[in-house]
């Protein structure tokens, strides 16, 4: 009996583990942080997060510069400064047919949006341009954010064969299909 | 052609060009500090957005929050808690965390008509052989240098404000340039007598008066004709006043309220701008910072204790419709902050006496003499500036008016009598479109009306002989910032007519006028 229950748990063990890989590798190429995540397979949709981030706009800076987040997710854009910003976005994923601005409110105020659409979103301000910050929306809740040396590491992902794609400021994308069986490597090198 | 009036004519010339390479600033140095753009503060560098007329007025920082937006920290000249062993006074104050420093330097280039040259054709030059005629000398095109300038600004905290822009090349190899505006500026020192916030502002040292618009800091290559309108009277009359509005000026500033909204308020006295005895001449006591009595140096210009005064007044409406938009500093629109729409009315008014020697002998033959003609003046004037968007109309309208004292006699003179009066008219009107961030372009008319000019057939500024009292131009120009600190502008004036010769019935005889074409090239970095 005692024997029977260990190897129930070892076969469940194995069969969880086997559902739920990682995808960890580096991005070379570029300097600083980048965003990989994984393109969700055809016909599956994933439920939007509650969790609403905020975007500070502070010191004439957007913090954090680089804000990621699954698809359906509202953010929330704080604005600190004593001084007007205007946050819009000129185009989604290259999109330019997704510009939108959010206009301008006073210092202490938040502004929602929700972002269906997943790709890069540049973030800028009317009337100082050199305010930069990007939220990047990824179509799966599936992504993770390097650090400075390029290392990431994006966990829970049931095995299967996806599309992923890596995206640093400045940079060109760059997706890659990747098989994912329990820890699975995959390296990406970014060029401008 | 007399010789007064040829040199007249090169001065004129020479002015011109030095006229041309007007100044104009943005401060790079505030975008350092700051890390932020030009367009936070400018339209077109150097005009001011709203948001950069409020950061003037504030001491060249942020009206709010200054603090939190200096990405170089000040440099504490003593520790905080120094501060609450002498709560009342600034002690110890701060200076910026970076030396606050920018340079700019321009060029020029410049395509005369070639009926400018119509001014020697025929003409016998003064002093030689009959029928030896002068030579054109006025060429078609011409590159010219400009200047080469430094400029500081900035804050010392507890609203302290600074400003030093001088010309240390203009116009040529290692030429000399000279100050421009240098002062200390001590913002909203009303906070001492507890009276409203930035309802009183003390300048001090030497600044361009508080002129409705800027000619030190326009956006135009060639000056406004009006600012650079002296007022020399004809040949019977005895008035040789050479100030301009557009001189900077030595003195005390005080000013209050906002230039983006509400009233804004100032009176300057000032010294004397006339003739006052050079700063090398020796006789010129005291020489504060040139040694002994008899030596050169350094001495005061003014030779009298008679201060000008320039005062101003204005109020703008700004025409939100939104009560929290229309007192804040910029207007809230759809696209972000922007100018307000708004109307601005105002006035100013300038009041000195003009000073000319005679030096000469008494009745006796022997003992020198000196008599002092002091000739009260003033200036008086209207301007409006309204706004919608990226489109500015603004104009000015200004009268002068000069006493005249003319010698009691022509052999002795002792003293003076009333002569007429020497005045003139005139001001300018000017649209602004920004059509893209980066393209600015401009339509100006000017006017000046002065009989006197006409009569002495020398106007000064731009003009050497015009051929009637009324100088109408008109300027139209495009500017392209090719980047942020770079800007290439473009003008075309046309000019008043000219003239030399005049028929028996006064009609002008073959007038022409000294069409332009000036392009510029600056950069500040």
């Amino acid at each position: 009996m005692k024997r029977s229950l260990v190897l129930a748990v070892m076969l469940m063990t194995a069969f969880v583990t086997s559902q739920a890989g990682t995808i960890s590798g580096k991005v070379s190429g570029v300097a600083g942080e980048s965003v990989v995540y994984v393109e969700a397979p055809a016909g599956k949709t994933f439920p939007a997060p509650t969790q609403q981030p905020v975007i500070d706009q502070k010191g004439l800076m957007f913090q954090p510069h680089i804000t990621t987040v699954q698809a359906g997710t509202t953010v929330q854009f704080l604005n600190s400064d004593s001084v007007a910003h205007n946050v819009f976005w000129p185009s989604v994923g290259g999109n330019k047919k997704l510009t939108h601005n959010l206009g301008t409110w006073p210092k202490g105020e938040k502004r929602p949006f929700k972002f269906e659409n997943p790709g890069a979103v540049p973030l800028l301000c009317n009337v100082h341009p050199e305010m930069s910050g990007y939220v990047v929306v990824s179509p799966t809740p599936y992504f993770a954010v390097s650090d400075k040396s390029g290392e990431y590491k994006i966990e829970n992902v049931p095995d299967g064969s996806y599309t992923v794609t890596a995206w640093h400021e400045g940079a060109k994308n760059q997706s890659k299909p990747v098989a994912v069986a329990g820890d699975t490597k995959a390296d990406f090198t970014l060029s401008k | 052609m007399s010789a007064w009036r040829r040199v007249s004519f090169f001065c004129a010339f020479v002015v011109t060009i030095m006229l041309l390479t007007g100044s104009t600033y943005a401060i790079p140095a505030f975008s350092r500090q700051y890390g932020t753009s030009c367009t936070t503060c400018h339209i077109d560098f150097p005009k001011l957005n709203d948001f950069g007329k409020a950061f003037k007025d504030a001491g060249f920082k942020f009206p709010k929050d200054d603090e939190t937006f200096i990405k170089v920290p000040p440099v504490m000249l003593g520790a905080p808690a120094q501060k609450d062993m002498w709560p009342h006074v600034i002690f110890p104050g701060t200076i910026p965390g970076m030396p606050q420093i920018g340079l700019r330097f321009n060029q020029f280039f410049q395509y005369t008509g070639s009926s400018a040259n119509k001014y020697y054709s025929g003409q016998v030059l003064p002093g030689t052989t009959p029928g030896q005629l002068l030579t054109p000398t006025i060429p078609n095109t011409d590159f010219e240098a400009g200047f080469f300038s430094i400029f500081m600004a900035g804050n010392f905290g507890s609203d302290i404000a600074f400003w030093v822009d001088d010309d240390l090349s203009v116009a040529g190899l290692n030429a000399n340039g000279e100050l421009g505006d240098g002062y200390l500026r001590f913002v909203n020192v009303g906070r001492f007598f507890k009276l409203p916030t930035d309802s009183l502002t003390l300048r001090v040292g030497q600044f361009e008066l508080d002129l409705p618009f800027t000619q030190a800091r326009s956006i135009n290559i060639s000056p406004y004709d009006i600012y650079t309108q002296a007022n020399f009277g004809a040949s019977n009359q005895n008035v040789n006043n050479v100030i301009q509005l557009a001189d900077a000026a030595h003195g005390v500033e005080f000013s209050g309220g906002h230039q983006y909204g509400g009233y804004h308020y100032s009176v300057a006295v000032v010294d004397q701008s006339t003739s006052g005895t050079s700063a090398g001449n020796p006789a010129n006591v005291p020489t504060p910072t040139g040694g002994q009595i008899g030596v050169p140096g350094v001495g005061f210009v003014s030779d009298t204790n008679y201060k000008d005064i320039y005062a101003r007044f204005s109020y703008r409406f700004n025409l939100e419709k939104d009560p929290a938009s229309r007192h804040d500093v910029q207007a809230a629109g759809a696209t972000g902050p922007r100018d307000h729409t708004y109307l601005s009315l105002g006035t100013f008014y300038y009041e000195g006496r003009s000073n000319q020697h005679f030096t000469g002998y008494a009745s006796d033959g022997v003992t020198p003499a000196v008599i002092s003609a002091r000739e009260p003046f003033y200036r008086v004037g209207g301007d409006f500036s309204f706004n919608y968007r990226n489109f500015n109309l603004f104009g000015l309208y200004m009268y002068g008016h000069d006493h005249d004292l003319v010698l009691n006699s022509a052999i002795v003179p002792t003293g003076f009598i009333p002569g007429a009066a020497v005045t003139f008219n005139g001001g300018f009107l000017e649209a602004d479109y920004l059509v893209l961030p980066w393209v600015m372009t401009i339509m100006r008319w000017d006017r000046v009306q002065s009989t006197a000019d006409f009569l002495s057939g020398a106007a000064s500024g731009n003009y050497f002989s015009p051929a009637g009292s009324t100088r109408d131009r008109f300027t139209p120009g495009v500017q392209f910032l090719i980047h942020p600190n770079i800007k290439a502008s473009f003008e075309y004036q046309y000019r008043p007519q000219q003239a030399l010769y005049y028929s028996s019935s006064g009609q002008t005889v073959e007038p022409f006028r000294t069409n332009v074409a000036t392009g510029a090239l600056e950069f500040v970095y």
